[in-house]
């Protein structure tokens, strides 16, 4: 597992980003986690975790923020030939029906979590939106056996004919 | 001159009649309609021209959708039928006797020699026929000039009817937006009541846990890095980016990515305490120390924050007492600034309040002009800028707040009619955008004694000053 499969948590204030970071910490030993302040701090993360060779599986993003919001943020990074495969979750209490839309239409919104969100909640909807990025990438699923949906997983494999060699 | 132009047509017809005595070739002109006979019907030629001597009869025109008029009742002295007779057209009325009726009546071709044999009766018929016709243009011009009072009047009616509904409708959205707001003020009162208690039990909690927490340590570098946790301020991604590699070099034992980032977020401090006590207290141990009391830290700051905003969000309604009373305007614009918290926390908000008298005020509806204008400048910077809010004392007796914004400003055109009720440029159906935001400002304004001026700054970007005067209550 040489090329790193990144979480990034986009939120402005540090006591909510601490937050949720702590709340994915079992998923760090498979997926490190990255965070950001800002939409702005967020796109030159992203760049640097692809220059390093690397790539972002799952992004959580709030909505209301200083400078460019979550919703353009994400759209943002659909539209970016490298990036838009990774799955996109709003964690917000705030954006309205019509930013909601937006992201859903234009950003290919995977999941949307309100605030406050409970810890069962998230790790569920981590799970379930990983696992998907290692299916939709054709990743081998074995390594992830252990942390991600394996009974997807191993689904998954015996459809596409996948072994352990 | 109807009196003149009956008593000349009284006049004529005797001459007429005495004619008719006197000439028994003329006697067989002479024909006699019972009541209610038809003498002709709208749309039928008319080959006679009959002179009515005796009775009455009505003119009746029946209009296109079916409905009938009464024009006109005709009596003796009148012409039936002159305008077919001269201009040949069909008729368009329906001809009916309302008495017995008694008229002379000459066939179109006959006209001409009947008059010539008899110059007794031509000369008056031929005055008569005149006098009908002065008769008529008269009563047409009559008719024109009261068809164009009462068109004026119409017209008239019709503006005041407009502006009548207008104001109608102005006052019922202002209606509906005061209830609106009584009821929001109803809503945020219980609300901030009922968030009260959580508040202080999370708070009072946090407190005790903590000191339970502080006199449970038996060991003192666990006390150490606990209160250190408790003092710890947040840090800021890119601070944990950079610090990690700090760490990585600090603690190269150190192999989990996420012990690394709490390391990260650790001060010196902490990190040296960690460093001084590691053959004797394990990492994890020390690290999950100063996470709980960094966690007891973010629970005290978080329900202290939550306190705050209801006691602004209480005090920026006011709905207990939306009284007259000695008001600090700045308590207000605080208040204000932190409800609105949420919105201007993508720009950069410059406060300059200075030292102002108390004036007599409604501190709950001056908060709406607060919020109403602060609102629109959010509105124009969606990519963020600059606001400024001014406070200061003209003279003793005047308070000018200023509101100033980077934004585009307000275009020309449109700067005079801003505060006209209904008046907005976003769309409907939003929360804000309901056009009444800058009227129901200016009035609440007015009603404080003051003014709103409203202008562009050279710089771009619109300046609201409100000029209030200080009264007391």
């Amino acid at each position: 597992m040489d090329r790193k499969i990144f979480i990034l948590v986009v939120e402005d204030e540090l006591e909510v980003m601490e937050a949720l970071v702590n709340d994915l910490e079992q998923f760090e030993g498979y997926f490190p986690i990255e965070s950001a302040n800002s939409s702005e701090e967020a796109k030159q993360v992203v760049e640097d975790i692809y220059a390093a060779g690397n790539e972002i599986g799952l992004v959580l993003c709030d909505h209301v923020m200083p400078g460019q919001n979550g919703v353009d943020f994400l759209i943002e990074l659909q539209t970016n030939n490298q990036q838009h495969n990774a799955k996109k979750v709003l964690v917000t209490g705030q954006a309205g029906l019509e930013d909601t839309i937006q992201a859903i239409n234009n950003a290919q919104l995977d999941h949307y979590i309100a605030k406050p969100w409970t810890k069962e909640q998230l790790e569920e909807v981590v799970t379930a939106q990983l696992t998907n990025y290692i299916m939709a990438q054709r990743y081998n699923p074995m390594q992830y056996m252990m942390i991600l949906d394996s009974v997807r997983l191993l689904e998954y494999m015996r459809t596409h004919k996948i072994t352990d060699h | 001159m109807p009196t003149k132009a009956f008593s000349d047509r009284q006049e004529l017809l005797k001459f007429i009649r005495r004619a008719i005595t006197e000439s028994p070739e003329l006697q067989q002109f002479l024909r006699t309609f019972s009541k209610d006979e038809v003498l002709f019907r709208q749309g039928d030629p008319i080959p006679h021209l009959y002179l009515l001597l005796e009775g009455e009869v009505i003119l009746n025109h029946q209009r296109e959708d079916g409905t009938e008029l009464d024009l006109i009742t005709l009596s003796p002295g009148h012409f039936i039928g002159l305008v077919a007779f001269t201009t040949g057209n069909h008729s368009l009325t329906t001809c009916r006797c309302t008495q017995n009726t008694i008229a002379l009546c000459i066939r179109q071709d006959e006209y001409e020699t009947i008059m010539t044999n008899h110059p007794k009766l031509s000369n008056p018929v031929q005055k008569l026929m005149l006098s009908n016709m002065a008769d008529r243009f008269q009563k047409n011009v009559q008719l024109e000039s009261k068809m164009n009072a009462l068109n004026k009047q119409l017209e008239d009616e019709g503006e005041q009817l407009k502006e009548a509904y207008e104001q109608l409708e102005s006052s019922h959205q202002k209606l509906v937006h005061q209830e609106k707001m009584a009821t929001l003020g109803e809503l945020v009162a219980g609300f901030a009541h009922e968030v009260n208690n959580p508040a202080a039990a999370l708070l009072r909690s946090s407190e005790m846990l903590k000191s339970n927490f502080g006199e449970m340590h038996l060991n003192d570098a666990f006390s150490q890095i606990f209160k250190l946790g408790l003092e710890s301020k947040p840090v800021s991604s890119t601070d944990i980016r950079t610090n990690m590699l700090q760490i990585q070099k600090q603690f190269p034992w150190v192999k989990e990515r996420s012990q690394i980032r709490k390391l990260a977020q650790m001060p010196d401090e902490a990190l040296a305490l960690i460093l001084k006590h590691k053959k004797k207290v394990g990492l994890d141990q020390m690290v999950q120390q100063f996470e709980s009391g960094k966690f007891i830290h973010n629970i005290q700051v978080a329900s202290e924050r939550i306190a705050n905003l209801v006691k602004s969000l209480k005090s920026y309604s006011r709905h207990d007492n939306n009284e007259w009373e000695e008001i600090d305007i700045r308590e207000g614009i605080n208040d204000t600034i932190l409800i609105l918290s949420n919105r201007l926390k993508y720009l950069n908000v410059e406060l300059d309040l200075k030292e102002i008298p108390k004036t007599c005020g409604k501190m709950g509806e001056l908060n709406q002009v607060w919020t109403n204008i602060l609102v629109n400048a959010c509105d124009v910077l969606p990519n963020g800028g600059d606001i400024t809010i001014k406070t200061k004392a003209e003279s003793d007796f005047k308070i000018v707040v200023e509101i100033t914004d980077n934004g585009p400003g307000i275009p020309e055109k449109i700067i005079d009619r801003i505060f006209e009720p209904n008046f907005t440029t976003k769309n409907q159906g939003a929360e804000f955008g309901l056009g009444l935001g800058l009227a129901i400002s200016n009035e609440i304004v007015r009603q404080h004694g003051g003014f709103i001026k409203v202008s562009n700054l050279e710089s771009g970007g619109a300046s609201f000053k409100i000029i209030l005067p200080v009264r007391d209550c």
